[in-house]
């Protein structure tokens, strides 16, 4: 198994969190994914909509976060910025069973430990 | 060459059949793919790990032109495998790269030089034994492949003209004459792509200068084509970048004047890159 594959197994184990996919933020690549992805496949584009929409609005400071808020869902995308273009780590997580602050103090963990 | 290679690959009848049989084989391999821009794939048990081409940057060069990797460190850690078997290991265990980091790197270089391959035709290929080569990914599929290169195609294609005239193309900044609040607020690596967009470098120049993928720099220069911020070089009927006329143009030229006058590259001072405009 490979190094990110079993980082982003790990994050699988946190209650809530039913998947999670770690892209590449410019090309869209699909670098590692586990569990359920399928609400993350656009996480991409959403977040380089939300980039340009809101710089052009004149919005200061780099993207962090976008969390979309379904009536059952977080799709949660963290821009992970790194040496060269930046990273997405994409997650699923089911708004019955975890609190979005607990979730993405979790997510933001195993983004330290997936370049590592 | 034209065979490809023996007996039960024959039947081949192009790269992505070969590689399909590669894989219901589970072999261990490389295919040397010639023709322009050529380059090798690698398969160890019937998926893709690793693929080579000069028509986008390596592993290498992604970790060295980024400055991911020093040149010392990348060179001692050469010193100690010759054959390339181990380099990977190596890396991460020298802590110059991070286990995860270098899967990352593999991978987009792998997906990127599978798509320089697919814009153009191969003129042949050759199955030869495994080539030790630089990787750390558990594998791809060609069909994983496949689809991949064929999204990113699709992404590109609204471009006038086919996604591989966009990557021929020589692209020239829009902004000398001033619209600095527009190039301020662009993201930093659409800022570095601009500052290379000279009107001599194509998609690919940029992409090994600046150390990225082919396919990224191309989505970038994409966006700022579609904003305006660069431009196409006017296209000479020739094509070929290094047989440009060097001396005094002749009589006639059938071609249209140049609009805008751009460095020129003067006889007898080839070596030396001339300054960019925007340093």
């Amino acid at each position: 198994m490979s190094s990110l594959d079993a980082a982003l197994s790990r994050a699988l184990n946190t209650p809530g969190i039913s998947g999670a996919a770690l892209l590449d933020a410019v090309t869209g690549l699909s670098y590692a994914e586990s569990g359920e992805v399928s609400a993350g496949r656009d996480s991409c584009e959403i977040a380089e909509l939300a980039r340009t929409r809101l710089t052009q609005a004149g919005a200061s400071g780099e993207l962090e976060n976008v969390i979309v808020t379904t009536s059952t869902q977080y799709i949660v995308t963290i821009q992970l910025p790194r040496q060269g273009d930046p990273l997405l780590l994409c997650a699923t997580v089911d708004r019955e069973r975890t609190n979005l602050t607990w979730a993405l103090r979790e997510l933001t963990r195993y983004a330290d430990e997936l370049l590592a | 060459m034209t065979e490809g290679p023996p007996e039960p690959l024959t039947g081949s009848r192009n790269i992505p059949s070969l590689l399909s049989a590669l894989r219901s084989q589970e072999r261990s391999c490389t295919v040397v793919v010639a023709g322009a821009p050529g380059g090798s794939i690698h398969v160890r048990d019937g998926l893709v790990v690793a693929m080579e081409t000069p028509g986008a940057p390596s592993v290498e060069g992604l970790l060295l032109r980024s400055g991911r990797v020093s040149e010392e460190a990348w060179s001692s850690v050469r010193a100690t495998d010759t054959t390339h078997e181990h380099l990977a290991a190596e890396l991460v265990h020298r802590g110059l790269v991070g286990a995860g980091e270098l899967e990352v790197v593999s991978l987009s270089a792998l997906f990127d030089a599978a798509f320089a391959l697919s814009l153009a035709t191969p003129d042949s290929w050759e199955v030869t034994d495994p080539v030790p080569t630089l990787y750390r990914n558990a594998g791809v599929t060609p069909e994983r492949l496949l689809a991949e290169v064929s999204r990113r195609i699709n992404l590109l294609a609204g471009e006038p003209g086919s996604v591989a005239a966009l990557a021929r193309t020589r692209m020239e900044s829009a902004t000398a004459a001033g619209l600095p609040g527009a190039v301020g607020t662009l993201p930093a690596r659409h800022q570095d792509v601009l500052a290379n967009a000279d009107g001599r470098r194509t998609a690919r120049d940029i992409a090994f200068a600046l150390g990225r993928g082919l396919f990224a720099v191309m989505v970038d220069l994409r966006q700022l084509l579609d904003r305006g911020l660069v431009r196409p070089r006017t296209p000479s009927a020739d094509t070929r970048p290094s047989t440009a006329a060097r001396g005094a143009p002749s009589a006639v030229s059938p071609a249209a004047p140049e609009p805008v006058s751009l460095p020129r590259r003067r006889p007898g001072n080839t070596s030396s890159p001339a300054p960019r405009p925007q340093d």
